[in-house]
């Protein structure tokens, strides 16, 4: 299943958080734009960036090369999705 | 029962489950820190399995799990030969074997003359590779010796905490899954599959965990296409 929206883009980012750091359905539907992500939550480590872009990928049909990750794309929810549907969407 | 095979390389344990006769379904576990994230959910399928009235065989590939050859010592060509001589041991006494293969496990069976091969998110080896790579990197930004030449040497190699072998990781970009097997992948998966099942993906945790659920669901799968291969 291809997301055709950027809710849906978002949506999957949600379940790539779940699912990756293994985080509750609640806590991850309460994230919000500005929800602080590297950094802030203890379970994303740099060898989970590793796997949340690597399933961000498998679920988006994406290639995420490794210099367009930095540390902003990392910084909050808002800016995770954000680059998930700039890839996705084009 | 913990049984074991002989391959050329030596002797090696094999984990078996279900009855002494009819078809086996033979498991090959994801290369490396999968394994272990996912070996509890394999044992609960071919257990699922053998409650069906099918034989399940869990062999440990030459450096995996208890192995005596030392995980940088291994390869793809030792583990795929490993695995068809898993399979040799029923096919001696005429039993037809299918694979089972998870994640890059799937790459394990391409040797044996399996009667099919079921695959559970199946992967390519060159997106193993980038994976690997993308990990050793987030371990240490500094990073400058995973690209291909180095890899061909006969140094281990470090990647988060493992020591990897050079022979393995060389293999890797030309490895792929053998055409026509039954490919099952998670409904959150974009590539192609003939069923999406519901569920997470166990081999991405850090720590291992089991979904006893997805597993029924498998199992359930497993069986009615060994049913329909039989028939």
């Amino acid at each position: 299943m291809q997301p055709d929206g950027s809710l849906e883009v978002e949506n999957t980012v949600r379940g790539v958080l779940r699912d990756v750091l293994g985080l509750s359905a609640e806590r991850v539907a309460e994230f919000r734009e500005d929800t602080p992500l590297f950094g802030a939550l203890p379970e994303l480590d740099s060898l989970a960036v590793a796997g949340v872009l690597t399933e961000l990928e498998d679920r988006l049909g994406i290639l995420i090369e490794d210099d367009e990750v930095d540390g902003e794309m990392l910084e909050s929810f808002g800016a995770l999705a954000r680059f998930a549907a700039a890839k996705a969407l084009g | 029962m913990i049984d074991s095979y002989d391959w050329a390389g030596g002797r090696e344990a094999m984990m078996r489950f279900g009855p002494d006769t009819g078809p086996v379904v033979v498991a090959a576990l994801p290369l490396f820190e999968e394994a272990n994230r996912t070996r509890s959910f394999v044992v609960t399928i071919l257990r699922l399995l053998a409650a069906r009235g099918i034989a399940g065989a869990l062999p440990d590939l030459p450096g995996q799990g208890e192995s005596m050859l030392p995980t940088h010592r291994t390869s793809l060509l030792k583990m795929q030969d490993a695995f068809n001589f898993a399979c040799d041991t029923f096919d001696r006494d005429g039993r037809a074997c299918y694979a089972l293969g998870i994640r890059s496990g799937a790459l394990l069976d391409t040797l044996a003359p399996v009667a099919g091969r079921w695959h559970f998110a199946p992967m390519l080896g060159e997106k193993l590779l980038r994976e690997l790579k993308r990990t050793a990197i987030a371990a240490d930004p500094q990073r400058t010796d995973l690209d291909a030449p180095i890899l061909g040497g006969d140094t281990p190699i470090e990647i988060a905490g493992n020591l990897l072998s050079p022979a393995l990781l060389a293999e890797l970009p030309t490895a792929r899954p053998a055409p026509h097997a039954r490919i099952v992948r998670l409904v959150t998966d974009s590539a192609d599959a003939v069923l999406k099942v519901e569920g997470s993906p166990l081999w991405r945790r850090a720590e291992p965990d089991n979904d006893p659920a997805l597993a029924t669901l498998l199992a359930d799968d497993i069986a009615a296409w060994i049913r329909a291969c039989a028939s």
